[in-house]
């Protein structure tokens, strides 16, 4: 992962990525598809221990990552949500991006009213510590979450009114209105703890709460041992609903530098490695033993334009004219071949091509044109009356521009090549990098910026993404534009309570043209995850996940060689 | 001047700078940009009021220094009420304050890594100052022959070698043969005895050797020219004249009083030690103390970055404080200075 690049906004990143691959179902094989071929996928889960006995020793995926945890405990930590997800189920598991399928629970159904959700939970589960999980489990477990105790997790019980245990095996949830989230982007999120760890437990005990028992759950790997800063040790959890998983013991081992990690993987140290840097792609593509693949995600990266009602930006930038004839003189093909070594697909809408038909097909890229970029600003009045190179506005204003990001050297190239752009229209924007928290620092509540370059990992419902554009995502601290408009708000609040996906599916559509026409962002390019493996030591066949790390993936896919 | 006399204003220096380095720490980490709010909950899908419980658990809710506010209604104690004399109050129960990342005591989180940065700048140290002092006598000794040449060259360039430029070159160098990066093998422990530290020593030699290697350069370089210095005074010249052969010479005569500047350096060297331990530690992933400060920084762990500067402060003033009364046993004329 490019944690760097991602920084301020990490978690959402990595919460993403890891959804975010799964986006590839259903589409034909991407262009910058994996180096082997990838092989027929099963629609349900294969039983994992299917064809061959068990080896006698042991299997071990030994992964190496540069992630920095923060805490184990789900309650104060935040990174690597691939690997939380490891040993937590929600009632609804993730199969493909824009499929899922059951997890705890085996079946449900919904009223007519769409107000209560019946969950039949399967038998004979038990949590890491022997514990039964049964639907009064369940049933404690989200009220548990509901109540705030797990800071990050309470959003995705957002919207609950009550829940309760019908009987042994059927949970019920009462909302507050109709939502279409419920499956994709609510319970998949809501993990079941065991009431056996939680209960009784004070706020202030569950914030300090270091115990490895902070991550026990029903998920298919047990944690055996953690050292800050050094590696994880996960085992295989042999009464996982889904049978044994294949894979017998998974060391992840992190280090300090992206170099170290691919230097790692070429000397054997470890077999899979996350976070590929784009410019290590060629020599780990030559190198013996070594796989790379190149997976589609849920990355956007875009050139975010101030947008907030008391932002410090000129007036001229909130004329969507000045905007798209931005877009116009930004060369997005020439930043993915400089920046990014080619990786990278032109963007368009918010979502990236692998969100399937949540895209608004009717949006095309902006071609770089900076002729049309001159010719919109010229019939828009905006002209170079003093013939210095830069267009002023009818008041005389110049239209220079503040263009940051953060001080990284991909970054800088970036805002080089759009800095040049603009200057060929007339826009003086110089480049200026700074420290990634001072960056985070210029929004809310200042908004004292004109354009920063940013990136988003957005979630597989389009839910999220279309959220971070409300007046309410002001708030939350998630917006970096700080678009905020009646009209926009209406839609997003319209297509959480349609549970019809093709009425949904519309305004979703409505929502990214409106963005599209206001643009609060232009949007550069959509990134891919990049991992690499020892393909003299296992074999990936299932990339569609854009993460090989993903539960439901690791469970199934990976196969040691023999 | 007594000797009592200079040992006391030594002491009473090395306290002073303490306190100004307290001070100085809290602010240094209150100056720089970005709301720690914003890095502990990190998860931006956190709640407003989850947010807010974080701050009055942190104490951030505080005003930092002075609450003018209280003052002016009379509540003079409340005044006082601030982040400030909460860290200095914390300060002197021993108390470095709570991780924001794993939230776990900092003063523990030190303990645990603190030796691990030790065994690895002790172990360059030692090897840094053994070939240092070694070199820097051959050196001067065979002064202006071709040997001088090779030993001053290889000393300048590897003196110019960055830390980390240096790590990666050797790294590239031993991939396959020793590990890339880490402590120990995950999995093993010191309960596995000899196995566990075989394996810690196999992880070890990159970065000591990384390190000692600069620090080779910069004690060849000193050596080198304050024995040369020494060789050219008269009783250099008399102690030739006595029979006395070039190993006594060099030992009773040359080396004692070099050492002196090399004192100095070793002590000022420590500093520096410290920052190149950042280096090493961040390209060999060795999770010592500067990879503590490398990966707090990138996740803004104030308190944990507060208390490495603190043990790193104080490390240098010791080492100093050492440094100036070792001087006055080497040295009688210090005293008198």
């Amino acid at each position: 992962m490019k944690a760097n690049f991602w920084k301020l906004l990490a978690v959402v990143v990595v919460l993403n990525m890891l959804i975010g691959g799964l986006a590839a179902c259903g589409t034909p094989a991407p262009p910058t598809a994996p180096t082997e071929p990838p092989a027929p996928e099963a629609t349900e889960p294969p039983p994992p221990e299917a064809t061959e006995p068990p080896p006698a020793e042991p299997v071990t995926l030994r992964v190496g990552t540069t992630t920095i945890w923060d805490a184990i405990n789900p309650a104060t930590g935040w990174e690597s949500y691939n690997i939380r997800y490891w040993f937590h189920d929600g009632l609804i598991e993730w199969a493909e991006l824009q499929t899922f399928e059951p997890g705890l629970a085996e079946s449900w159904e919904v009223s007519d009213d769409g107000l209560v959700w019946t969950f039949k939970v399967r038998e004979g589960l038990t949590f890491h510590d022997g514990t039964p999980c049964t639907a009064e489990d369940v049933a404690w477990s989200l009220n548990f979450l509901m109540e705030g105790m797990i800071g990050p997790l309470e959003l995705y019980t957002e919207g609950f009114e009550e829940v309760v245990a019908l009987d042994p095996t059927t949970v019920q949830i009462t909302v507050s209105e109709p939502t279409a989230l419920m499956l994709t982007a609510r319970l998949h999120y809501a993990w079941i703890l065991p009431r056996s760890v939680w209960e009784g437990m004070t706020y202030d005990e569950i914030m300090e709460f270091e115990d490895p028992a902070a991550v026990i759950g029903t998920g298919p790997y047990k944690l055996v041992e953690y050292v800050e800063d050094e590696y994880m040790i996960v085992e295989a959890n042999e009464d996982y609903y889904r049978g044994k998983p294949a894979i017998d013991r998974i060391v992840i081992q992190q280090y300090a530098t992206q170099d170290a990690v691919v230097q790692a993987l070429l000397a054997g140290d470890v077999d899979l490695i996350d976070g590929v840097p784009t410019t290590a792609v060629e020599p780990l593509q030559a190198a013996e033993n070594v796989e790379v693949a190149i997976m589609d995600s849920l990355q956007l990266a875009d050139l975010a334009i101030n947008s907030h009602v008391n932002g410090t930006q000129p007036e001229s930038l909130n004329d969507p004219a000045v905007r798209l004839a931005m877009e116009y003189a930004i060369d997005k093909e020439e930043i993915i071949d400089v920046a990014y070594a080619g990786y990278g697909v032109v963007a368009a809408s918010i979502l990236p091509p692998v969100m399937g038909d949540w895209v608004n097909p009717d949006l095309e890229p902006i071609p770089f044109d900076t002729d049309e970029g001159n010719r919109i600003l010229d019939e828009a009045g905006y002209l170079d009356s003093d013939s210095n190179g830069i267009r002023e506005d009818a008041d005389g204003n110049p239209l220079q521009y503040r263009l940051y990001a953060e001080d990284l050297a991909t970054e800088a190239r970036v805002l080089e090549i759009i800095s040049d752009g603009l200057a060929e229209i007339g826009i003086s924007a110089p480049p200026t990098l700074m420290d990634g928290d001072a960056l985070y620092d210029l929004l809310e509540p200042d908004w004292d910026y004109d354009m920063i370059l940013w990136g988003w990992g957005w979630d597989p419902d389009p839910d999220f993404a279309v959220y971070c554009f409300t007046c309410d995502s002001i708030e939350a601290w998630l917006s970096d534009c700080g678009y905020c408009k009646e009209e926009y708000d209406a839609i997003y609040r319209e297509q959480g309570m349609t549970m019809d996906k093709d009425e949904r599916r519309e305004l979703i559509w409505d929502a990214q043209e409106m963005l599209f026409n206001d643009r609060p962002y232009i949007n550069l390019h959509y990134q891919p995850v990049i991992e690499a493996w020892r393909s003299d030591r296992f074999t990936f066949t299932d990339f569609s996940a854009g993460d090989l790390l993903i539960k439901w993936t690791l469970v199934k896919d990976p196969q040691p060689v023999q | 001047m007594q000797r009592s006399d200079y040992l006391i204003r030594r002491v009473f220096f090395a306290l002073a700078t303490l306190v100004v380095v307290i001070g100085f720490n809290f602010f240094l980490f209150r100056i720089l940009p970005g709301d720690p709010i914003k890095s502990i909950a990190r998860s931006p899908r956190l709640t407003r009021e989850a947010r807010e419980k974080l701050r009055v658990d942190f104490g951030l809710d505080k005003p930092v220094f002075f609450d003018g506010e209280r003052l002016r209604k009379g509540d003079v104690l409340g005044a006082f009420d601030t982040q400030f004399t909460a860290y200095v109050r914390a300060l002197l129960h021993g108390n470095l304050g709570i991780s924001y990342r794993s939230r776990r005591d900092v003063a523990e989180v030190l303990a645990e890594r603190v030796w691990r940065t030790v065994v690895l700048v002790a172990g360059a140290e030692t090897l840094a100052l053994l070939f240092g002092v070694v070199l820097g006598l051959v050196s001067a000794w065979r002064r202006g022959t071709r040997l001088e040449m090779t030993i001053l060259l290889w000393a300048l360039i590897s003196w110019g070698l960055p830390n980390f430029f240096l790590g990666i070159i050797l790294l590239l160098l031993a991939r396959g043969h020793l590990p890339v990066g880490g402590m120990a093998t995950p999995g093993l422990k010191p309960e596995h005895g000899l196995a566990y530290w075989a394996d810690v020593g196999r992880h070890l030699i990159l970065p000591t050797l990384t390190m000692a290697i600069v620090y080779t350069s910069s004690y060849v370089l000193i050596m080198r020219s304050s024995v040369v210095e020494v060789l050219s005074e008269d009783y250099i010249l008399t102690a030739k004249a006595k029979g006395l052969n070039t190993f006594q010479i060099l030992r009773d005569h040359a080396l004692k009083n070099a050492m002196l500047p090399m004192v100095t350096m070793v002590a000022l060297n420590l500093a520096y030690t410290v920052g190149g331990a950042i280096q090493v530690e961040t390209v060999f992933s060795w999770p010592g103390i500067g990879r503590l400060m490398y990966d707090s920084v990138q996740l803004r762990d104030y308190p944990i970055l507060q208390g490495t500067f603190l043990l790193l402060a104080l490390s240098v003033i010791v080492a100093n404080l050492l440094a100036d009364l070792l001087y006055s046993v080497l040295d009688p004329r210090v005293k008198a200075e």
